[in-house]
């Protein structure tokens, strides 16, 4: 992937370090030499304990060139979560990057060798890149996936490879060594590892590298590299919205990415009112190498995540997989060449999701409208069913989310005597309960709305920016 | 009968049954059903006297096709099948009723209906539509189909909901004639509006409009819902196979299902397996 470009090119940016195509492929190739010093093989698992930083990326590419598979894992989560993490991944290394001097510290070890992302230099020649097939596993991803319990999703070299194809695209809006990314989401998640780091990498364009996310910083680092692709989730362009920038901090960019979960209209809105960027939503899944609809092309309603990738096929359906009416709602099946090649070590969980011709269940609810735009609705085990009608939790939510004062809002089923289920309300933020429950009720058919109101101090959130409503649930 | 509204015979020169005959028969229909049946109407005063409006009733019996515009203040028109109008039994009556006769054969026969139905709403006329698409042989208040939404959006109409109970005890299912000297309740429900639901651009508001309809007619009716679409499934092959598709999104073989989800461990919790269900069927047509 990186072989191939100039080698006088910049490749990476992190802070002062600015590294050429050329400097990154040695600086890989003495990393290839060091792993294979620590007896990291083909088939291997390279457990990846790094964030945003070069360290990451050289010893990614050190691994997959070894035929090994670099497993990400989250580098901020405190020593024990992290050996529970990497159990099932059978790693034979374990790199720890400069964010993670915390998991250094801690005595207790992960049970195999621990080389930190400083220490990647390798003596004497480094061995020959091994060539691998398309179907062999490249990276090892985590992921509470589509059927909620944590897993590990095996990604493919020619999956990978196909959605990276995909995001850099052709025409007047192809990606190119010329464009500079923003790399804030976390490479531990398939957002910020495909499209945000990879897709660029192969472009043979350069990733500006940011190891924590902070508005400002951002927006200075956009501003100042003339940054032209920005992928967010979207708490970060809500933050960005609604900051204190100047117009113009934006004005470099010219593709402007958000995935991960949903975007409020009116975050859409505020941006291009702002720093005229206009936002494409996509869609996809850790499952899919990340992208599999993409809003890039079309002029897509706000609502939508934009249209199936030429080669996706992409269809919504019913439990029993017929298509439902357009504009019906209905479970997003999926059938694309970047799927992966299921769940490590757990057969069963593949054979909940994945069909053997190759039909992905990703447990999403959407809506196909007549042009071929899918608006997503909800997650499928969601659902709240009160007196045998469906309530969709993000519809309450939404509504909730517009009453001024809460925060967060996050709604989940309770069980109930009489009418099966019933709808209870997490919110955050300084509101009167009986204010809110008036709004809810003048927006909201009665049985959509919550029966009770929890007050909490903060909703749980993935890295990029999901609700997890599981946690919350009783 | 807690209401009884001034009754609009409302001529409609472009649309059946609007015809000496016609309104000759309407009258006898309106007269019989107040004199050979307990006839208790509800909640007329939600039926806009004028302009534009779908009229959503549960669908029980094929008499239902009868007490709906019988309950009405305005005439009301609906698709029937065009071979009613081969009959002789039928053929004058059911255009009184405000049938309109659309050819149901082959792949596009939803799309003529619903195109019929905008030509009346757009007339400013009141349409009729049973939601469920046809009769509940369960009794149970069956899933909504989409499209009264999708016509409520494109015609800027609102949605009466409507409530019958009886109307399977006056015929039931197989049973030609109509007994007489027994209870039947019309309840029409306030107007649905697809305003209320978000922007019209929105096409997750057909699903939540229709939802609110049934949640009403639910109410209104009495009956207990269930999220599985009425039907037989051997109708609904056909109709599955004939549901258009967006562009872009046609798929060379329909998907699979995963082998894991067999007996449905995945499905949410208290969710039935979903029936396929038969095309969207138009009053007064079974």
């Amino acid at each position: 992937m990186i072989d191939d470009h100039d080698a006088t090119h910049v490749a990476l940016i992190e802070d002062d370090v600015v590294l050429t195509y050329g400097e990154l492929r040695d600086r890989v190739a003495s990393a290839r030499a060091r792993l294979a010093a620590a007896g990291v093989g083909a088939g291997d698992t390279v457990v990846l304990g790094a964030g945003n930083e070069i360290g990451f990326v050289v010893a990614s590419f050190a691994a997959l060139g070894l035929g090994a598979r670099p497993a990400p894992i989250n580098p901020y989560a405190p020593p024990a979560e992290v050996r529970r993490k990497i159990e099932p991944l059978g790693g034979a290394v374990m790199v720890i990057g400069e964010v993670a001097p915390h998991l250094l510290a801690d005595d207790e070890g992960y049970g195999l060798p621990v080389i930190t992302t400083n220490d990647l230099s390798g003596a004497g020649d480094a061995p020959a890149i091994i060539e691998v097939g398309a179907e062999e596993p490249a990276f090892l991803l985590s992921t509470s996936g589509v059927s909620g319990k944590p897993k590990v999703a095996v990604l493919t070299h020619g999956g990978m490879a196909w959605v990276q194809q995909s995001v850099i695209g052709d025409g007047p809006e192809q990606l190119t060594a010329d464009d500079i990314a923003l790399g804030v989401l976390p490479v531990a998640h398939v957002l910020g590892l495909n499209l945000a780091l990879l897709a660029t990498l192969r472009a043979g364009g350069a990733v500006v590298l940011q190891r924590r996310f902070d508005s400002a910083t951002s927006l200075e680092l956009i501003r100042r590299h003339r940054i032209t692709m920005v992928v967010g989730a979207p708490p970060m362009w809500h933050r960005w919205a609604v900051s204190e920038e100047s117009s113009d901090a934006m004005a470099s960019v010219r593709f402007a990415r958000s995935g991960a979960a949903a975007l409020r209209p009116a975050t859409v809105d505020r941006l291009e009112r702002v720093y005229g960027v206009r936002i494409k939503q996509g869609y996809g899944l850790t499952e899919t190498s990340a992208v599999v609809t993409t809003g890039r092309g079309f002029d897509a309603p706000v609502t939508s995540v934009g249209r199936a990738l030429p080669g996706v096929e992409m269809v919504v359906v019913d439990d029993d997989g017929a298509p439902v009416d357009i504009g019906d709602v209905g479970e997003v099946v999926v059938r694309t060449p970047g799927c992966f090649a299921g769940y490590l070590g757990d057969p069963e969980s593949t054979e909940m999701v994945l069909t053997e011709d190759g039909w992905l269940w990703t447990g999403d609810l959407g809506v196909l409208d007549d042009d071929g735009f899918l608006h997503l609705v909800d997650r499928v085990k969601d659902i709240v069913i009160v007196s045998g009608f469906n309530v969709y939790p993000a519809e309450v939510e939404d509504v909730l989310m517009h009453f001024p004062g809460v925060r967060a809002a996050v709604v989940v089923g309770r069980a109930h005597g009489v009418t099966g289920e019933t709808v209870v309300a997490h919110v955050s933020g300084d509101v009167d309960e009986a204010e809110l429950d008036a709004w809810a009720r003048s927006q909201l058919a009665s049985y959509k709305c919550p029966t009770s109101y929890l007050r909490v101090d903060d909703v749980p959130e993935t890295s990029t920016g999901k609700q997890l409503r599981r946690e919350l649930k009783s | 009968m807690k209401m009884q509204a001034q009754f609009d015979f409302e001529a409609a020169p472009g649309l059946p049954g609007s015809d000496a005959i016609s309104r000759v028969h309407y009258a006898v229909i309106r007269s019989l059903t107040r004199r050979l049946w307990r006839f208790t109407i509800d909640g007329v005063e939600n039926v806009p006297t004028a302009g534009p409006a779908l009229i959503c009733p549960n669908h029980l019996s094929f008499c239902d096709s009868v007490f709906v515009p019988a309950a009405l203040p305005r005439r009301c028109w609906a698709i029937g099948k065009a071979e009613y109008m081969d009959s002789w039994k039928t053929r004058h009556l059911f255009p009184a009723l405000g049938m309109i006769p659309v050819d149901r054969s082959g792949g596009k026969r939803s799309a003529a209906a619903l195109d019929a139905a905008a030509e009346v709403l757009d007339d400013g006329r009141l349409f009729m539509i049973y939601p469920e698409g046809t009769r509940s042989r369960s009794g149970n208040l069956h899933k909504g189909r989409t499209g009264a939404a999708r016509l409520a959006i494109r015609c800027d109409a609102p949605i009466i909901p409507v409530g019958l109970i009886g109307t399977p005890e006056i015929q039931p299912p197989d049973q030609f004639t109509m007994s007489p000297f027994k209870d039947v309740t019309v309840s029409f429900g306030e107007p649905i509006r697809a305003g209320d639901f978000g922007s019209p651009a929105d096409p997750r508001i057909h699903r939540t409009m229709i939802d609110a309809v049934m949640f009403e007619i639910a109410r209104l009716s009495g009956q207990t819902y269930v999220d599985t679409y009425a039907g037989k499934k051997d109708d609904a092959r056909e109709e599955v196979a004939s549901r258009p598709m967006p562009p872009d999104q046609q798929v060379s073989v329909p998907p699979t299902k995963p082998v894991g989800r067999t007996g449905g461990p995945t499905r949410p919790k208290g969710r039935p397996a979903v029936e396929l269900s038969e095309a969207p069927e138009l009053a007064p047509g079974d």
